[in-house]
């Protein structure tokens, strides 16, 4: 039997596109959510990629984008496993009939459009009302619903560098660093969903609903808020310092034998260290009174980075991570994309999940980020081609006649093809 | 629209009388409770008698009020600069806004039994110790489940409760490598680097918000509780994105890339007059403003108008851009490209943030005063739930179905500062827990 699903009695109308709002549907799809997912023919979301890429681009099945690329590309179904995708145009009348209806039978829906872009069509938190009373309204523009930013656009990429986090990131000798993804759109996609079932919670107690006005920079900015509150108490802006900690040492990546292999290792007691410089450099290292105190060690860390580096510099980044933790000191591996996929520790958690797509086959996705005793949750299909679930959307959840269907079909209302080239 | 924190115990929030026992220490655990806390949840932070949570000895430390309050372990244990010291840590001050400390040892048997009865009454447990520790203390899931079987408890740590690597030791540093995000930064002639701030740890406290919400709503639904193991590199392997796909898709693999994002030009980072600034080419059909904005026609070359393009000519993109940025200053640059539609960014420092036009404007900062630590302004809530009246349209923080606020927000607790309340809302006499103190169950 299928375990329970926490959130089966959930419907979210998803008018979100690219990272941050689709990673927060994506969390509770794999709860039992009904996430639909709602895209314009004209402008769908742009994680699909162009309608006509280039040859050779990598997010596509052996990198080839195929007869229908946007149907084809790992970016965009990384994020949509198990929601429901439909197509629909709101600059048409008889689309925003439909969209109405879809919106009277939703507990929430959820965007990210830049500030202000549905109410140019007519539609606020106050009209949508109109359709569902209790509605829960989540809006989340890069700058937030008011200020003099609120018209602004920001990518995940720029909100890690507005919220300070960029600004604490880099090699010690160097300027700041981006991150190797954009870590802005999941902050606010998990701070989203962790609101919004906070919300559906309460009108499930009180019947009303609620308007959840999320700036993303304000999400980013929260998650480093300590070093705010730091500042104020010291005026000292935070170093960067690569990998190295203020408190601890040695602690960093050292390389590996192979091509482009490290190990990290974060000695973080005077005990870790005796047994890492009993390994490294035997007696004569450990009995060194310089490198006795965590004081001492800081204050030689360059000394020490190059003994650990020579030490590590031959030997296989997980062959040290098993020889180390055995004595109880933190090493980890630097793992790559295929190292994922087969570490043992991942296989064995069904961290990682093989989903079969329609027009790309099977592959591998990130699964559930957490497991439950009774309701595990899980990935339950591949992510929607354009407009794949319109029948069974349109037809079997609103009810709507066949007739009726076609004629939204002729006049490109709905469909499954692209009708533009323009991606924002 | 205006927002309005709340500074007042009245007052509830979004999730008032949702009770969360906290047991919970150093970051990812305090994160998940305090976003618990900010929607109005009781949560009752279990800390250990004497050091308390061990992140309270970490630094930066604020000054200490020369007058404390009688309250505080400033006036009790005069002398004592290690207490006085663990009210003021800026990182134990923000992780820990708006709950309640009750200094409770877990080792003897009446701090275990005291335990059990906030168990009894709670809906949420939060715990991060490492996998075995609470089973070790008598206060696994089983026998929590025993005494509350709807309760929900959410067990953070590095690997996760099960797998090889359960076991395994790890800081931000290690965790951050294991979960493959480490292999993505940095320049690709150099090591690996991880983030300046530890957002592995902050990210899986984050998701074990929403999990627990997910079962809190299952159990109120079916009466039945369950046990979440949360894993902070998990965290990491879940929001790779496009570097993990990139290689299940095209066996191609994602590398590092330095500042340019994607290997390609306009999507990173570059120096400019007074600091950095963030060139990001999006939307994409926005590129041909950048030369307006820079005053160059030769980046209008419809060689570099495809993503594509700048990514194979990204050398001569930048070298393009260069000059233009280094004579202009970020904020300048940052209003430059936000005025034509393009997502420019800056690198915001501390200051920065604390003076942004924006954050000021939408009322940001919420301002808390502590005893011990003085007057500071906090980050507000990450997101503001916003209450409507009933009469379409009129919107407000105002009084609501006795809700008055979604979200309150209270300075961080003393250590040990709500024994007194909480002991006696279990109905233990001024003597008794005058006797546990003595005893140090307390």
């Amino acid at each position: 039997m299928a375990s329970p699903q926490p959130l089966k009695n959930f419907r979210i109308l998803d008018l979100s596109r690219i990272w941050a709002g689709p990673y927060c549907t994506k969390l509770m799809a794999d709860m039992g959510a009904e996430i639909i997912k709602m895209e314009s023919l004209r402008v769908y979301d742009s994680h699909r990629g162009p309608v006509s890429p280039a040859r050779g681009v990598v997010a596509y099945p052996d990198a080839e984008p195929g007869d229908e690329p946007w149907n084809r590309n790992g970016w965009f179904n990384c994020l949509h496993l198990s929601k429901y995708g439909i197509t629909l145009e709101l600059t048409e009348e008889s689309g925003r009939r439909v969209f109405e209806r879809l919106v009277s039978i939703s507990d929430a829906v959820i965007e990210n459009f830049r500030q202000g872009s549905l109410e140019r069509l007519g539609y606020t938190y106050e009209t949508l009302r109109q359709f569902r009373p209790d509605l829960i309204y989540v809006s989340m523009p890069a700058f937030g619903n008011s200020g003099p930013w609120q018209q602004y656009v920001a990518y995940g990429i720029g909100q890690e560098q507005l919220s300070g986090m960029a600004h604490m990131t880099g090699y010690a000798d160097d300027g700041p660093m981006k991150s190797g993804i954009n870590h802005g759109d999941p902050i606010t996609g998990s701070h989203a969903a962790g609101v919004l079932l906070a919300a559906l919670r309460y009108r499930r107690r009180t019947g009303r609903g609620m308007f959840i006005d999320v700036s993303q920079q304000e999400s980013a900015v929260s998650l480093i808020g300590a070093e705010t509150l730091a500042y104020q108490m010291t005026g000292q802006e935070p170093e960067r310092r690569g990998n190295r900690s203020p408190h601890h040492a040695p602690h960093n990546s050292y390389p590996c034998a192979g091509e482009d292999r490290w190990v990290t290792i974060a000695v973080t007691t005077d005990e870790q260290w005796q047994h890492l410089a009993g390994i490294i450099g035997g007696d004569a290292l450990a009995q060194d009174a310089r490198f006795s105190t965590s004081d001492g060690r800081l204050q030689h860390q360059d000394v020490l980075d190059e003994l650990v580096r020579q030490w590590t510099a031959s030997r296989e980044a997980y062959a040290i991570s098993h020889q180390l933790q055995q004595m109880g000191i933190p090493a980890s591996p630097v793992l790559r994309g295929p190292d994922l996929l087969e570490d043992p520790h991942y296989r064995e958690r069904g961290t990682f999940v093989e989903v079969t797509h329609p027009q790309v086959g099977p592959r591998w996705y990130p699964g559930v980020p957490w497991k439950m005793s009774v309701t595990p949750g899980q990935v339950h299909w591949a992510a929607p081609t354009l407009g794949q679930h319109n029948y069974q959307i349109y037809h079997e959840l609103l009810g709507m006649p066949g007739e009726e269907i076609a004629r939204l079909e002729e006049t490109g209302v709905i469909g499954t093809k692209p009708t533009g080239s323009r991606i924002i | 629209m205006t927002f309005s924190p709340v500074d007042n115990p009245a007052l509830s929030g979004l999730l008032a009388g949702v009770k969360v026992v906290d047991l919970t220490h150093y970051i990812s655990g305090p994160y998940c409770t305090k976003l618990l806390a900010t929607l109005g949840a009781e949560v009752v932070k279990i800390e250990r008698p004497g050091p308390g949570d061990p992140m309270r000895q970490v630094g930066p430390f604020a000054e200490p009020s020369k007058t404390p309050p009688k309250a505080s372990p400033a006036a009790q244990q005069p002398g004592d600069e290690a207490a006085i010291r663990g009210e003021t840590g800026a990182w134990f001050l923000y992780l820990n806004t708006s709950k309640k400390s009750l200094a409770l040892d877990l080792k003897c048997q009446q701090g275990r039994e005291i335990l059990l009865q906030l168990v009894k009454t709670a809906d949420i447990l939060v715990e991060n110790f490492a996998p075995g520790v609470m089973d070790r203390l008598g206060l696994g899931y089983t026998q929590l489940q025993a005494v509350n079987p709807a309760l929900v408890m959410a067990s953070i740590s590095n690997y996760g409760q099960t797998g090889p690597y359960r076991d395994w030791k790890a800081t931000e540093l290690n965790l951050y490598a294991a979960g493959g995000l480490m292999n993505i930064t940095g320049e690709p002639e150099r090591e690996p680097l991880k983030e300046g701030a530890p957002l592995a740890q902050l990210g899986a406290g984050q998701n074990a918000f929403v999990a627990a919400m997910c079962a809190l709503l299952y159990a109120e639904d079916s009466g039945q509780g369950q046990h979440i193991d949360i894993s902070i590199a998990e965290y990491a392997t879940n929001i790779l994105e496009n570097a993990l796909m990139q290689y299940s898709y095209s066996g191609v693999e994602y590398s590092r890339v330095g500042n340019r994002g994607y290997g390609r030009a306009a999507w990173g980072i570059y120096p400019c007059q007074d600091g950095y600034v963030g060139i990001i080419a999006g939307p994409d059909q926005r590129w041909p403003q950048v030369a307006g904005i820079m005053e160059r026609e030769e980046l209008a070359d419809p060689r570099f108008a495809s993503r594509q393009g700048r990514l194979i000519h990204a050398d001569e993109v930048d070298a393009l851009m260069l000059p233009w940025l280094l004579e202009h200053d970020k904020v300048d640059i940052f209003k430059a490209g936000q005025e034509d539609g393009l997502g420019f960014a800056y690198v915001a420092t501390m200051q920065d943030i604390l003076e942004m036009e924006q954050l000021q404007e939408r009322d940001y900062f919420v301002p808390l005063d502590h005893p011990v630590a003085g007057r500071f302004k906090y980050p507000g809530p990450p997101i503001s739930p916003h209450l409507f009246e009933d009469s379409l349209g009129k919107s407000g923080g105002g009084p609501g179905g006795g809700l008055n606020s979604a979200w309150v927000y209270r300075r961080a607790p003393l250590l040990g500062e709500h024994n007194g309340e909480v002991l006696g809302e279990l109905g233990y006499t001024r003597s008794e827990i005058d006797q546990m103190k003595a005893g140090w169950v307390l």
